[in-house]
């Protein structure tokens, strides 16, 4: 419990900032959302009479930006690219900060398992993640209410869209994790992390721009484009399958990894 | 010298890592484009699209059967990656001694601080450079077999040079923030909150006609491929703010690092 407790206490202060800067994106995408909305309507019914073709290629399918939630489809992207980024942060530096801060002497020292050790740091960053997931729901609800201005939209799918938050940021939680342990050692977090996030993030949105399924299957942001699921009010399966099943491989994997890790002290 | 050799050797791993995924995207990009190179369906359709509406959605500006057009859609991603790998490299080069304890050896040296300063800074800027020219490199031999245009390689060309100054903007941030924060664990996510501030301003700037402005506050904005194919040209006003910039952040970094008080 005390090292649960410490570490959900160490996160706390990078909690509030990444739970205000996701507020700040919503709200400032939706201020705009109003005049944006008006010129959209004209647009779209132009859209829809281009050939299907044309628009894949140039990456136009899927976009409404005249209803509330077409346009959210492209405010949560950019969520998902800073929940990515956060999640992965949190999973690559959770036990490699103790190396590089020489305090891994001292953390297993105590009279507590390894396997301990790791299942409260584990939760500690989930509990923080789920904090900022929290904000994104109640920010996301709010702001819509506040600039819809009487327009309609459907509350089962911008749901269904906010669930996948919990699976999303365990991907990237996960991988993180598990690619930390795989290195002998952790320099710094920031690089690793980003690539990651933006590496899947490049691979979808330049995947899906040009239609045909490759490599981007791998990545959580195809698994669960918001755009999909608000068209089919279903999710894209068996493709956040992938990501559940990573996540399932991948934690149990780092236990055995950090039970058998050789920790390098301080001089 | 033997600094600079050894923050080259140093962060050799780290170049050939992001020449990696560069050498990656490019690959799988050209792969997709096999799909759309001379397709003449495509070309029949936007041969039969009214002109103006073509302009109207901006879609014209790149036709997505040549290369020259597909690249200029990759030029976006290709100038994000390499952004970050700057402005990573320069953060972390000077933010790493602390981290690793070993900043006290280095400042004892007999040099001066800013002598320090110069070295990793061009070694930062190498490392840009190699990078710069390895993705000019995948991308001319991707292109090669699609029989370009000599259009396509000047565009190229003008493009990574563009490229190379967007670099030069973000490696001068990142130095600056290395060297002037005082907790020196910051610098990274604070360069890559700054990173990722300027990429959402410039996708703000395309929303609203009255956020327009906000296109002065981010480099992505600064080199549009449009411009750079069509006329072949960079927007010199943009030049100068990327030359602005660079020269404070830089003044910056150097006066802020010869008072800095070491964390130790």
């Amino acid at each position: 419990m005390n090292i649960f407790l410490h570490e959900f206490k160490s996160y706390l202060k990078s909690v509030g900032i990444w739970s205000v800067a996701i507020f700040l994106i919503i709200l400032v995408y939706f201020s705009a959302f109003n005049s944006i909305a008006a010129e959209a309507e004209l647009l779209t019914e132009m859209m829809a009479s281009f050939p299907e073709e044309l628009l894949i290629a140039f990456g136009m399918t899927n976009m409404d930006f005249s209803s509330v939630l077409g346009f959210y489809g492209v405010v949560f992207l950019f969520c998902q690219v800073c929940l990515a980024i956060q999640a992965a942060n949190y999973g690559f530096s959770l036990v490699s900060i103790e190396e590089r801060e020489f305090t891994a002497d001292f953390l297993l020292a105590k009279p507590v398992g390894r396997r301990k050790i790791l299942t409260n740091k584990l939760l500690a960053a989930f509990l923080s993640l789920t904090l900022t997931n929290l904000t994104v729901w109640i920010s996301s609800f709010v702001v819509i209410n506040l600039v819809r201005d009487g327009r309609s939209y459907d509350a089962k799918s911008l749901v269904m869209i906010l669930l996948t938050i919990v699976i999303f940021q365990l991907f990237f939680l996960s991988v993180g994790l598990l690619i930390s342990l795989l290195m002998k050692r952790v320099r710094s977090v920031t690089p690793l992390s980003l690539a990651l996030a933006f590496g899947m993030y490049v691979l979808s949105v330049f995947g899906s721009m040009l239609g045909e399924d490759k490599l981007e299957i791998i990545s959580p942001f195809t698994h669960f484009d918001p755009n999909y699921i608000l068209q089919n009010a279903a999710y894209d399966f068996p493709l956040p399958l992938i990501s559940m099943g990573v996540i399932i491989i991948a934690i149990p994997v780092s236990f055995l990894l950090y039970q058998k890790r050789n920790i390098a002290s301080a001089v | 010298m033997r600094i600079y050799f050894r923050e080259l050797k140093a962060n050799f791993k780290s170049l050939l890592i992001y020449i990696g995924i560069t050498g990656l995207f490019v690959v799988i990009g050209f792969a997709k484009f096999s799909a759309y190179a001379d397709n003449p369906e495509l070309l029949e359709m936007l041969d039969s699209m009214p002109q103006a509406l073509l302009d109207s959605f901006n879609v014209n500006a790149f036709n997505l059967t040549t290369v020259t057009g597909f690249f200029g859609v990759m030029y976006a991603f290709l100038g994000l990656i390499m952004a970050i790998a700057a402005v990573m490299w320069s953060s972390d080069i000077i933010t790493k001694e602390e981290r690793d304890k070993t900043v006290e050896f280095s400042l004892a040296l007999p040099i001066k601080r800013s002598t320090l300063i110069t070295a990793k800074a061009a070694a930062a800027f190498t490392n840009c450079i190699l990078l710069a020219l390895a993705a000019w490199g995948f991308n001319w031999i991707s292109a090669d077999s699609y029989n370009p245009s000599p259009e396509f390689y000047k565009f190229l060309t003008l493009g990574m040079v563009a490229l190379v100054v967007l670099q030069m903007i973000f490696l001068a941030i990142g130095l600056f923030l290395g060297c002037a924060l005082k907790k020196h664990k910051q610098a990274g996510s604070v360069a890559i909150s700054i990173l990722l501030g300027s990429y959402l301003a410039s996708s703000l700037s395309g929303l609203k006609e009255e956020w327009e402005f906000l296109k002065y506050f981010s480099p992505f904005e600064y080199f549009d491929p449009a411009l750079i194919l069509h006329e072949s040209r960079i927007e010199l006003v943009y030049l100068w703010i990327s030359a602005g910039i660079i020269v404070v952040f830089l003044a910056g970094a150097y006066l802020t690092y010869s008072k800095r008080d070491l964390y130790i």
